[in-house]
């Protein structure tokens, strides 16, 4: 009889070589031209942050003529105008590109150590040390950041870049965290834990192992917003007056000087804004790129 | 038969996907009378749900109906009607049950306010007469306490009442046709003898037809009067109930017959077709079952085979109608040769 | 149901202490002691020094000193603005509803706008009008708000003088007007600054409510709706969005403090004359006990407002009503 017990006939493919997941996450990211688009801009900006004391035409901290050249409109000789002091704001841009990007990449820095090691404890531990842990991030996620932030820096008189990178970063962990927290628990109880532990693997050296590459594409999206975030946090404190210590030249600090008469001087609200306002549009283009191709893995 | 109350010709529905054009539908017909059950079998795979999907044109992107697809009702072409008169059609003259219970009623609703909306939407009567229909027609789906009942939310209900529930909004408006999809797949095999029994109560009570969709034979001879066999997005064989049974023509249906278990038979193995459904961007060459055929030889893979009759309401989509004698030669399909398949 | 609102009241009473602690830490962290601006201030009385010395215990041990910091802030204490010459408690007192009246205007707008911006982009998706309208979500979330506000003030009261300059009320002559002339005055002045909030926090609303319809419209609910014969507007606005307002709500809790944030700012820029104007004010006078005041009510806000946003989506989810 020709249906009689026949063995199962069943199709199987050859094994594929996975690739890392970051890889092919930046390489769907890459096939959209919104993504391609934004990392050029982005790109062009860092750029000019890098190579800002070859490109800029003036010295952003000069003030040559405090009584003919200050606060003078746009211009062919000051493209962006000239500030209150006399210094050019379009030197003082590019540099605000180099110290702005550098402040948000350094302080995101710190949130992204700070937010993995207080997540990872806290999953890790479990238990009461995690409900405390929870409860205290609950806490400082309920003060705005920026109250936090202003609630530090009024009560120092003076502090350096350095310590004002460090606050930045040091109020800026607690989503990250969360996000470990959940991915630790999660890893806790799966079950190849328990499969790899009865073939003798310690539970830490599993966790070390696993947990790395399933958070490598949440933090990168983290990373990313986190400097998005930074930059305009900081330019905000600038506007309040508690930003980076002048002369130094941030777009927040440029906003802050011409922000007495911002009519006027309408030129020193515009320019460090578009700029700004360009850089966190890549950063968050290339982030939801980013946490969409994770997503459809 | 007099006049069919729906009547699909060469219905094809492609879908145009980024791994090539998947022929789901390739070219299927059928008539469905008044009043009548027809079952229409077959795995996944086959096409059936996309061609209960096509009758009543929920077909979304990159599915599309291909035109010279024919889907008479009511004397007009479902195909090429406009979007009010297909709104019109839905849920009032042909309606549709699904598999999924579980997922098909919205949660932020009462059961009775989803059931009334039929009402509301196609009768234009208020609120109160179509919550009072509403609670009748649950009633008459074997709800008990249907007032109450009817002011609670789907989590509240078992798996076999909201398939109640979604019978009562399918049969609200008293269809000339429900296509029951699967409706009893997801549910305890207890439950599904209840909601079958249901069905065909209902179906007499109301007078209206049922293209019952199955994978399950047991279902098609407790339901059907006449069946329908898909394969690879065709007919493949079309019978009254009776002589499908008694006496299956394609090599298809022949292997589904033989692969259900029978209780007080004692078997080592479960049966099974060899193979897989191919996939539907590349239908195979000739005839699609070719390769976990039993029979097929070499007319099989060049002449893609016609709907032969075989009898007065018989129709087979096989060679072996012109050349029966092939069925004496059983030889272990193409698929299981080729080594393929893993042992 | 009476249970889960004691845990969550339980829970937001527990986040406050925690907060109270962490300004408290904040206070004696940094460097020199925030409350000499006050104490050798000759302008403060004598009463007000010695009302101060006894409710935060200067010179006694830290322990101490921090019962009796929460002390004072359960009876609402929170300290003296040198700046106002006024307990903190009472400047505060007078400037908040300024501020609850502009982030409710705010809050309440900008929910309605996005969740319409939602429903036009989802109803023509893929179509140009959908990526445009991505595209300005896009532009706005990614603006500084004092930027915007900037912006706003300078295009819409100075080179178009539509609207005035800034206050809350027209400082001359608001008191000589009769009630309903008053009225208009105070809605006057509140369209630019509501506006900005406004506009900053529709696009994140509608960003969030076109990914969360778009999540609903596969589910095998709609297409039951579908199957009923409801036309694709109905079944958007009256299938999908519900279930679609839900995570939407959990949203409402999360933005405040963004949207208070953005308060802050937008007062300083229009001279609103509410709690972010006096804080802000307060940075430029270091006048610190009013700055802590500001952080401690606005945490409070915050806390108070994703407490209600828990309660709403209880109550909105019938599948939570248990």
């Amino acid at each position: 009889m020709p249906w009689q017990t026949q063995d199962f006939a069943g199709n199987t493919a050859p094994m594929r070589l996975r690739e890392s997941p970051l890889g092919l996450a930046l390489r769907r990211v890459l096939r959209k031209r919104s993504s391609r688009v934004a990392f050029f801009v982005l790109g062009v900006i860092l750029l000019m942050g890098l190579l800002a004391p070859l490109i800029a035409p003036y010295d952003p901290a000069a003030q040559p003529d405090i009584v003919f050249l200050k606060s003078l409109p746009p211009s062919f000789a000051h493209p962006f105008g000239t500030d209150p002091y006399s210094r050019d704001v379009l030197s003082r841009v590019i540099y605000g590109a180099r110290l702005s990007l550098m402040i948000g990449v350094l302080a995101t820095i710190v949130s992204l150590t700070f937010g993995v090691a207080y997540g990872a404890i806290a999953g890790y531990a479990g238990g009461a040390l995690d409900a405390v842990m929870m409860r205290v991030l609950d806490a400082f996620l309920s003060i705005p950041r920026l109250l936090l932030l202003i609630g530090v820096l009024v009560a120092w008189p003076r502090y350096s870049v350095g310590a004002l990178v460090l606050f930045l970063g040091l109020t800026g962990w607690f989503g990250l965290s969360r996000i470990v927290r959940g991915q630790v628990l999660a890893l806790k109880h799966a079950e190849f834990v328990t499969a790899a532990q009865a073939l003798g693997a310690s539970r830490r050296r599993i966790l070390w192992r696993h947990l790395l590459p399933n958070l490598v594409s949440p933090i990168v999206v983290a990373a990313t917003l986190g400097v998005a975030h930074v930059i305009v946090l900081e330019a905000g404190l600038a506007y309040l007056g508690i930003g980076v210590p002048s002369p130094s030249a941030s777009w927040g600090n440029i906003i802050y000087d011409g922000a007495d008469q911002p009519a006027t001087l309408w030129w020193m609200s515009l320019f460090p804004g578009l700029f700004m306002v360009l850089t966190v549009m890549t950063l968050n283009i290339l982030a939801e790129a980013l946490s969409e191709a994770h997503e459809r893995r | 038969m007099t006049t069919p109350l729906l009547s699909i010709r060469d219905l094809r529905t492609w879908f145009y996907t980024e791994s090539g054009v998947a022929r789901a539908v390739d070219g299927v017909s059928f008539d469905i009378g008044a009043g009548e059950t027809l079952g229409l079998v077959g795995e996944s795979g086959s096409g059936k749900s996309v061609t209960a999907l096509s009758i009543l044109r929920l077909i979304q992107p990159p599915g599309r109906i291909e035109s010279g697809s024919v889907i008479e009702f009511d004397g007009k072409d479902i195909v090429t009607l406009g979007d009010a008169e297909i709104r019109n059609i839905r849920g009032n003259r042909i309606s549709m049950i699904f598999q999924e219970p579980m997922s098909a009623l919205n949660p932020v609703f009462t059961v009775g306010d989803q059931v009334a909306e039929v009402a509301r939407v196609h009768a234009g009567v208020s609120r109160k007469e179509a919550w009072d229909r509403a609670v009748e027609m649950l009633a008459l789906t074997g709800i008990p306490d249907a007032e109450s009942r009817a002011k609670q939310y789907p989590h509240q209900l078992s798996g076999g009442m909201r398939q109640r529930v979604l019978i009562a909004m399918a049969l609200m408006m008293k269809p000339a046709l429900v296509i029951a999809d699967e409706p009893t797949t997801a549910l305890d095999v207890t439950i599904q003898a209840q909601i079958l029994d249901l069905l065909v109560d209902l179906q007499k009570k109301i007078g209206t037809s049922i293209l019952m969709i199955t994978h399950d034979l047991g279902v098609i001879a407790e339901t059907a009067s006449r069946v329908i066999v898909m394969y690879a997005g065709e007919v493949v064989e079309q019978a009254e109930v009776d002589s499908l049974f008694a006496k299956p023509h394609h090599p298809y249906t022949e292997g589904l017959m033989h692969s259900m278990p029978h209780i007080g038979h004692d078997q080592e193995r479960l049966n099974v077709i060899p193979g897989t459904v191919p996939a539907p961007t590349e239908w195979p060459s000739g005839c699609r079952f070719r390769e976990r055929c039993p029979y097929s030889w070499d007319r099989c893979e060049t002449e893609h085979p016609p709907l032969y009759q075989i009898g007065e309401d018989h129709v087979s989509r096989c060679h072996l109608a012109i050349e029966p004698e092939r069925r004496n030669h059983p030889h272990p399909p193409v698929v299981v040769e080729a080594g393929v398949a893993a042992a | 149901m009476l249970r889960y609102i004691a845990q969550r009241l339980a829970q937001a009473a527990v986040i406050v202490a925690i907060v109270a602690t962490i300004t408290f830490a904040l206070i004696h962290l940094a460097p020199g002691d925030p409350f000499t601006a006050v104490m050798d201030n000759p302008n403060v009385s004598e009463t007000v020094r010695q009302t101060l010395r006894a409710q935060y215990g200067f010179d006694r041990p830290l322990p101490e000193q921090f019962v009796k910091y929460v002390n004072a802030l359960a009876h609402g204490e929170l300290g003296w603005s040198f700046s106002h010459e006024r307990p903190v408690r009472e400047v505060l007192a007078t400037a908040l509803p300024n501020t609850l009246l502009l982030m409710i205007v705010a809050l309440v707008g900008s929910f309605a706008l996005g969740i319409l911006i939602a429903l036009i982009q989802v109803a023509r998706r893929g179509s140009a009008t959908d990526h445009a309208l991505s595209g300005v979500s896009l532009l706005f979330i990614s603006m500084p708000d004092f930027w915007l506000a900037l912006l706003t003030l300078l295009t819409f009261a100075y080179w178009l003088p539509l609207f005035p300059v800034g206050g809350t009320i027209d400082p001359v002559m608001h008191e000589y007007w009769g009630f309903g002339h008053r009225v208009l005055d105070r809605l006057w002045h509140l369209v630019l600054p509501a506006l900005t909030l406004t506009a900053l926090a529709s696009a994140s609303v509608a960003r969030y409510q076109r990914a969360a319809l778009l999540d609903v419209l596969p589910a095998d609910y709609i297409r039951t709706a579908r199957l009923k014969g409801l036309t694709e507007r109905e079944i958007l606005r009256r299938h999908a969005l519900r279930n679609a307002l839900l995570p939407i709500i959990t949203m409402i809790g999360l933005s405040f403090p963004a949207l208070l944030t953005g308060t802050f700012f937008v007062e300083k820029i229009f001279s609103w004359q509410g709690m972010g104007y006096a804080v802000v004010n307060a940075i430029d006078t270091r006048d610190y006990q009013l700055v802590m005041g500001g952080v401690i009510i606005g945490s409070i806000m915050v806390t108070l407002g994703s407490l209600l946003a828990d309660l709403l989506y209880a109550l909105a989810d019938p599948r939570l009503r248990r």
